[in-house]
């Protein structure tokens, strides 16, 4: 008998500590551009099996969907359903053995700090990710770093990845004079300057009647002409890669880009990420 | 000469002291006051004086006198210009302990560092950081030509901040409306005698003044060539920035591609490809001499 309780004793006391080891970290994210906003944040606590994004690796439907909309999960965009992080990753806010993960919702304007409370659940790794607006595929990434485990607060500074599913054409997908190849709106899936879940596009306002940066209206990436000149060919620049910056340009009207080029563009790195373990 | 005339003096005292203890009977008398203590080598006081044996204490000797520079610590820092043709200004440069930031991503810049990033001027922020409850020594550094080392600034700070202590190293990227580069308060703590340190460091806007780019508003050597420049271009109490707020540097647009059909640059610039940079856009070595 007593060597039983003795045991209990010894159960309890691990259950206890293991239990005190899922602490809930503080996370906060500052957006140190001039003018670029950042869609709803995906954070991930994950072991080793899981990489959200992988320099160097063509990216997964689910990047492409979060690095050209800002689309995590459902919820955002029905659309996206079996193709995003949500589908790959498993269930919100849930212990999905390999990971667990939260989207942090609402657009980060530029100098603006959000913070917010993530239970790790003891995953070792952390990475986060969110897309930069306006841009054809950029996203500001954190590649799985360890999450520290004394108490403490550890900043990491985020740079700009272009996740490669898109070609950089900087043209406003509102625009109606201009379609896909194939006569598709523009869009689909890549809205420069428009916010996945249905959002507007966001202030400072883009330009109209660019005739594309990476691949220009009416020509396909080898120079030659389309059947019609105001159709824009969509491609792929991958694997995912440091982002090259935007050009933009300084006419609202005409030039190559829709983008402002003494607004729109950034230098590395563009956010800063702090982590803040409690003392338990 | 004068230490070792003291250590004589010790060795006598020593001598009495032993001839006391061989008397194991009444009371001695008071003990002799303690020699006064050496100089310090590294400025630490000097010892008291021993108990007479079995007698009133003896009086404490008289502190030793602080060694030059004795009880203090002593950091060289170099700033390296890492860009292709942004000259910088002369750098502010401050030791300072936790609790002191020259500014602070996402919130407005002091007037202070507006002067610095606007007209590359580092007197008021050092004046600003003395003011600090967390001041500790401050210099100002020579301005850096693009792709040289600068010149070496020394810092002097008490020997007890070592082991909590931050280095903040501003100064202006010239040839832009409010660029700055360096430390926002890096930890330096405990550097041993002898150690070297390196970071670089990226470029941030004050975000207190248009990036306009033209000879009227910078002011430095581009700005001069086009006619403008200098002190009267350079500081202007007018915000006129997106946002009031410090935040990374977008770079230079130039006026490179201004008139193409492309309209990538700015008509109205006075700066070409070459004033260009990407981060980081300088390196600071720290190292600790003493």
């Amino acid at each position: 008998m007593k060597m039983n309780k003795i045991a209990i004793g010894a159960l309890l006391a691990m259950a206890t500590s293991g239990y005190a080891q899922a602490v809930e970290v503080e996370l906060s994210i500052t957006n140190l551009t001039h003018a670029n906003y950042m869609t709803p944040r995906l954070a991930i606590a994950h072991d080793a099996t899981v990489d959200a994004f992988e320099v160097g690796t063509d990216a997964s439907m689910a990047l492409a969907w979060l690095a050209e909309a800002g689309v995590i999960d459902d919820a955002q965009n029905a659309d996206s359903s079996g193709q995003n992080f949500e589908a790959s990753l498993g269930p919100v806010d849930t212990d999905n053995g390999s990971n667990t993960w939260h989207r942090f919702g609402g657009l980060l304007p530029p100098s603006t700090t959000l913070t917010y409370s993530f239970d790790t659940m003891d995953k070792p790794y952390f990475s986060l990710l969110t897309m930069l607006i306006p841009t054809n595929d950029a996203f500001a990434g954190l590649d799985s770093i360890v999450i520290p485990t004394e108490p403490g607060t550890y900043s990491y500074y985020l740079n700009v990845y272009d996740a490669g599913t898109e070609l950089n054409d900087e043209l406003n997908s509102t625009r109606t004079d201009i379609t896909e190849e194939g006569g598709m709106p523009l869009g689909g899936y890549g809205l420069p300057g428009v916010a996945g879940a249905g959002a507007g596009p966001i202030a400072p306002s883009m330009g109209t009647g660019g005739t594309g940066v990476a691949v220009t209206v009416g020509f396909a990436e080898d120079g030659t002409a389309l059947a019609s000149p105001n159709e824009v060919v969509d491609g792929t620049d991958g694997p995912v890669h440091i982002h090259r910056n935007t050009l933009g340009d300084t006419s609202a009207t005409d030039g190559a880009s829709d983008l402002d080029s003494t607004v729109h563009r950034w230098l590395n790195p563009v956010a800063r990420v702090t982590i803040v373990v409690p003392a338990s | 000469m004068k230490p070792n005339l003291l250590k004589l003096s010790a060795l006598a005292l020593l001598v009495t002291l032993a001839a006391g203890c061989a008397d194991d009977g009444d009371d001695g008398l008071a003990g002799p006051q303690g020699a006064p203590g050496q100089v310090g080598a590294d400025g630490s006081d000097g010892s008291d004086g021993s108990d007479g044996s079995n007698g009133a204490d003896g009086q404490d000797g008289a502190d030793g006198n602080n060694g030059q520079n004795g009880n203090l610590a002593v950091y060289t820092v170099t700033i390296t210009n890492l860009t292709y043709g942004q000259p910088f200004s002369p750098a502010s440069v401050v030791a300072h302990e936790p609790g002191y930031y020259p500014f602070v991503a996402g919130e407005s810049a002091s007037v202070a560092l507006e002067m610095l990033a606007e007209g590359g001027s580092p007197t008021a922020l050092i004046d600003e950081a003395s003011t600090a409850i967390q001041f500790l020594d401050a210099q100002q550094g020579g301005g850096t030509p693009p792709r040289m080392m600068g010149s070496e600034t020394t810092l002097v700070v008490p020997m007890l901040d070592a082991d909590n202590l931050r280095l903040s190293v501003l100064t202006m990227l010239v040839d832009t409306n409010d660029a700055f580069t360096g430390l926002n308060a890096m930890d330096i703590s405990n550097m041993t005698v002898g150690q070297k340190v390196a970071f670089t460091t990226i470029s941030w806007d004050s975000g207190t003044e248009a990036n306009i780019e033209t000879a009227a508003t910078m002011p430095g050597p581009a700005a001069q060539s086009a006619g403008g420049g200098g002190a009267s271009a350079g500081f202007s109490d007018v915000r006129d920035d997106r946002l009031d707020v410090v935040h990374v540097h977008r770079g230079a647009v130039t006026q490179e591609n201004a008139d193409d059909p492309s309209r990538e640059g700015l008509v109205t610039s006075i700066l070409t490809e070459g004033d260009r940079w990407l981060n980081p856009t300088a390196r600071v070595v720290v190292v600790r001499t003493r």
